[in-house]
C-alpha cells in the first residue's frame, strides 16, 4: 500500500547525510533483529499480521505451501455445477459455447433415456489453454451450470491432452438446488422420486444479485481491507 | 518465544565455536611450530626462526585457507540471508536437507557445483593470457592481505605444551609479522585493481572496459584517503604493526576506557570505513559492477572464472573486515574496559585458553562488522559517478588531511593521548546528537549540495 511523502525540502541533517546513513542503518538494524529472534506469522492476510515489538515483520507466504485467498469474484477452473442427484445442471444449451470469444468449449447433447423433454451433456469439454478466462460462459448460462467458483488455477501438466477438462473432471464442487430448477417442477421422470422430494425440500429461490459464496474464504474481505487501507491514509494525511 | 531462545542460544554457540575453533587454531600453529623445530632444528636447541616458520605455514593454512575463505564463502549466503531478514524476506530456503533448510548454508554447495560445472566461454579476440591472468590477479592480493592481520594474541609456546622445550617463544594467530604492516596493506590493496582493470580490458568488451576504467578510477582514487585515514592511527600508536597496535589498544587512556582506534579516531574510521568500503566494490560504490548500465568487468566471464572474481568481493568484505576490527575495535581485547585483558590472561593462565576466548572475540568481532557492510550496502543506493569522485577528492580527502593535523597537534600537546581521546569522544558525542536529535531543524537556505558528517 503505497504512502504519502510530502515533498519537502531537506532540512539541516539530512543535508549533511551522514548521520542519515546512521539513522538508516539503525531502522535496518531494528528490522534484523525482530526478524531474526521472532517467529513469522503465517496468517495469510498479511495485514492482519501482528506488527511492533517482538513481532517478525516478515511479508512473506511460503507461496506452494500456505496460499493467500483469492478474493470473491476470482475466476478460478470452470466447474459444472451437479445437481443433488449428481447429475449435472447443465441442459446442453450450447449458450456458453456461443458465447465463448476463445471457442474453447464443446458440448455434445444427449437425452436422458427415461425422459424426452430434459438435455444432458455427453461430452462437455473445455480447453483450458485456450480458455481466456473471461467468465462470458458463467454469464451467458441459464441455468447456472456453470461456474468458475473453485478458486483454484488450472493446474500445471506436461501434456496438452492433461489440459483439456472433459465432463468427468468438471463436475465437481457443491451441489445446488433453486426452487424454480424446471427438473423440479416438472417432477422430472429421471429423478427416482424420493430424492425429488429431497432435493424440492433442499431448494432455495434463484438469487437475484450474484453470490459468489463458494469462493468466499472465511475472515477475508477486501471490502474491510481496502476501508482499512482508507483509514490508515487519511490517518498518516 | 521459541525462536527467541533458540537465536539467542545459536548466537551464544557461534561465539563459543568460534573460540573453540580460534583454540583450535593456536594448537594447529604452536603444533606445527614445535614440530618444524623437532623436524629440521638441531637436538636440545629451539630455534625461533624454525617456530616461528612453523606457526605461520600453520596459520597460512588455518587463517587463509581457513578463515578467510570459509567466511567468504559463507558471506554470499549471508548475503542472501542477511538482505532477507533486512528486507522482511524469507531467503533462500529451497534446498533442504532432511527438511530443513539449514540457514540457506547448503545454497554453497549448489552455488559451488553451478560454477564449476558451467559452460567455459572466452570471447574470441580477448586477450587470451590477460584474460585468464585477472581472476588470479583480484583472488590473489585480498588472500595476501589477511597476512597481517593478527587474529589472536601471542601466547607463550611454554605454556602449550606443559614442560616441552620452547618457552620463550611466543606464537600468535598471525601470518607474518612484519615491520612494513600498514604499508603492506596498502601496497597490496593497490594491487587488487589490476586484476578488475585487466579482466575489463582483456574482455575485448566496450562495456567491461568501462567497468574496469571505472574500477582503476575509483579504486585509485580511494587508496588516498585509505591511506591518509590510517595515518592518525599509525601516529597515536608509534607503529605500523597491526599486532603492536593492537596491543597498544589494551592500555588505559581515559580513566579505565581503552585506547581503541574508535575512541581515538572516529573521524579516521569513518573515512576508513568509507574507503574501503569503495575499494571492496560493492553497492553504494559499485559503479564497476553497475548491473543495470554496463554489468560489469567480469561480463565475458563465465564459471568459476567469474566465481573467482565474486569471490574476491566477499573476501575483501573479510578482510577488510579483519583490518578495521584490529585497528579501530580493539583487535582481540574482549571488552572496551581497560585491564580486562591482563586479569583475563591471568586467571586462564595465558595458555591457549587465554588465546582461544581473544581469538575468538577477534573473529567475532569481524563477522558483526562483515554484517555492517552487507547492512549498508542494502541500505544505500548506488551513487553517480561524479558523487563518487566528489565524495571522495572533495569530503573524505581533506576530512583526512584535517584529521592528520588535528591528530599531530593533540598527540604533540599531550603525548599521554588524554588530549586526543578526549577529541575523539567529543566527535562521537556530536555524531551521537546529530543521528539522535528528533525534529526537524528548519530548512536550511544556504544549501550544500553534498555534505560530509563531519
Amino acid at each position: 500500500m503505497p504512502y504519502q511523502l510530502d515533498n519537502r525540502p531537506a532540512d539541516l541533517r539530512e543535508q549533511m547525510y551522514f548521520p542519515e546513513i546512521i539513522r538508516g542503518i539503525g531502522t535496518l538494524t531494528a528490522h534484523f533483529l525482530r526478524n531474526l529472534f521472532f517467529t513469522r506469522d503465517a496468517n495469510p492476510d498479511i495485514l492482519e499480521r501482528p506488527r511492533g515489538f517482538g513481532k517478525s515483520d516478515n511479508v512473506t507466504l511460503f507461496y506452494p505451501e500456505e496460499k493467500a485467498p483469492y478474493p470473491p469474484g476470482y475466476r478460478g477452473l470452470h466447474r459444472l455445477v451437479p445437481r443433488d442427484d449428481g447429475k449435472p445442471r447443465c441442459v446442453a444449451c450450447y449458450m456458453c459455447a456461443a458465447a465463448c470469444p476463445a471457442q474453447c468449449i464443446y458440448i455434445e447433447a444427449g437425452e436422458y433415456p427415461d425422459d424426452p423433454v430434459e438435455k444432458y451433456p455427453v461430452k462437455f469439454v473445455i480447453d483450458e489453454l485456450r480458455c481466456v478466462v473471461c467468465g462470458f460462459c458463467v454469464e451467458a448460462c441459464p441455468k447456472d451450470a456453470i461456474r468458475m467458483d473453485t478458486g483454484e488455477h488450472a493446474p500445471p501438466s506436461y501434456q496438452r491432452e492433461a489440459q483439456q477438462l472433459d465432463e468427468k473432471a468438471l463436475l465437481r464442487g457443491p451441489s445446488v438446488n433453486y426452487q424454480d430448477d424446471p427438473w423440479l417442477r416438472r417432477e422430472a421422470p429421471s429423478i427416482p422420486a424420493e430424492k425429488l422430494a429431497a432435493m424440492k425440500a433442499a431448494a432455495t429461490p434463484f438469487p437475484s444479485v450474484a453470490t459468489d459464496e463458494y469462493a468466499q474464504t472465511p475472515g477475508f474481505s477486501v471490502k474491510a481491507l481496502a476501508a482499512e487501507a482508507r483509514a490508515r491514509a487519511e490517518r498518516s494525511r | 518465544m521459541k525462536r527467541f531462545f533458540g537465536m539467542s542460544f545459536a548466537l551464544v554457540m557461534v561465539v563459543v565455536a568460534l573460540m573453540a575453533l580460534a583454540g583450535l587454531f593456536y594448537l594447529a600453529a604452536a603444533g606445527l611450530g614445535w614440530g618444524f623445530n623437532a623436524w629440521f632444528g638441531e637436538p636440545g636447541r629451539v630455534d625461533p626462526a624454525l617456530v616461528h616458520y612453523g606457526a605461520s605455514l600453520a596459520n597460512v593454512l588455518t587463517l587463509m585457507m581457513g578463515v578467510l575463505m570459509i567466511s567468504g564463502s559463507l558471506l554470499t549466503v549471508a548475503e542472501r540471508k542477511w538482505s532477507a531478514l533486512l528486507q522482511n524476506r524469507v531467503g533462500a530456503n529451497r534446498i533442504k536437507v532432511f527438511g530443513n533448510p539449514l540457514g540457506g548454508i547448503p545454497y554453497l554447495a549448489a552455488d559451488a557445483l553451478k560454477m564449476l560445472t558451467k559452460e567455459r566461454v572466452e570471447p574470441a579476440r580477448a586477450t587470451h593470457l590477460l584474460y585468464e591472468l585477472a581472476p588470479m590477479l583480484s583472488l590473489a592480493p585480498v588472500f595476501c592481505l589477511f597476512a597481517i592481520v593478527p587474529v589472536g594474541p601471542a601466547i607463550d609456546l611454554g605454556a602449550v605444551f606443559q614442560g616441552a622445550r620452547g618457552a620463550g617463544q611466543s606464537v600468535a594467530l598471525q601470518v607474518a609479522k612484519m615491520d612494513a604492516g600498514l604499508l603492506y596493506l596498502f601496497a597490496i590493496a593497490s594491487l587488487s585493481v589490476y586484476g578488475t582493470s585487466l579482466a575489463g580490458w582483456a574482455s575485448n568488451n566496450k562495456l567491461a572496459l568501462l567497468g574496469g576504467v571505472r574500477a582503476s578510477s575509483q579504486m585509485i582514487s580511494y587508496e588516498v584517503s585509505l591511506g591518509l585515514s590510517l595515518v592518525g592511527t599509525m601516529m597515536a600508536y608509534r607503529t605500523l604493526q597491526l599486532d603492536e597496535m593492537v596491543v597498544a589498544q589494551g592500555a588505559s587512556v581515559l580513566s579505565g576506557v581503552p585506547a581503541w582506534g574508535l575512541l581515538l579516531q572516529p573521524v579516521g574510521f569513518l573515512i576508513f570505513f568509507t574507503s574501503g568500503f569503495a575499494e571492496t566494490k560493492r553497492a553504494p560504490f559499485d559503479l564497476p559492477e553497475g548491473e543495470s548500465e554496463i554489468v560489469g568487468y567480469f561480463l565475458e566471464y563465465s564459471g568459476m572464472k567469474f566465481g573467482m572474481m565474486f569471490l574476491a568481493e566477499f573476501l575483501e568484505i573479510a578482510v577488510f573486515a579483519g583490518v578495521i576490527t584490529a585497528v579501530f575495535l580493539g583487535g582481540w581485547h574482549p571488552l572496551p574496559i581497560a585491564g580486562v585483558t591482563e586479569w583475563l590472561r591471568a586467571s586462564l593462565g595465558g595458555g591457549v585458553l587465554f588465546g582461544a576466548v581473544c581469538g575468538g572475540i577477534f573473529l567475532t568481532k569481524m563477522m558483526v562488522m562483515m554484517w555492517l557492510q552487507l547492512t549498508i550496502r542494502w541500505l544505500l543506493p548506488r551513487f553517480r559517478y561524479d558523487q563518487i569522485q566528489q565524495l571522495c577528492w572533495k569530503i573524505l580527502l581533506p576530512a583526512a588531511l584535517i584529521n592528520i593535523f588535528v591528530t599531530g597537534a593533540a598527540i604533540l600537546l599531550d603525548p599521554s593521548l588524554k588530549l586526543l581521546a578526549t577529541l575523539g569522544l567529543v566527535t562521537i558525542v556530536v555524531v551521537a546528537v546529530l543521528v539522535g536529535a528528533t525534529g526537524k531543524a528548519p530548512a536550511a537556505s544556504q544549501a550544500h549540495a553534498h555534505g560530509g558528517g563531519h
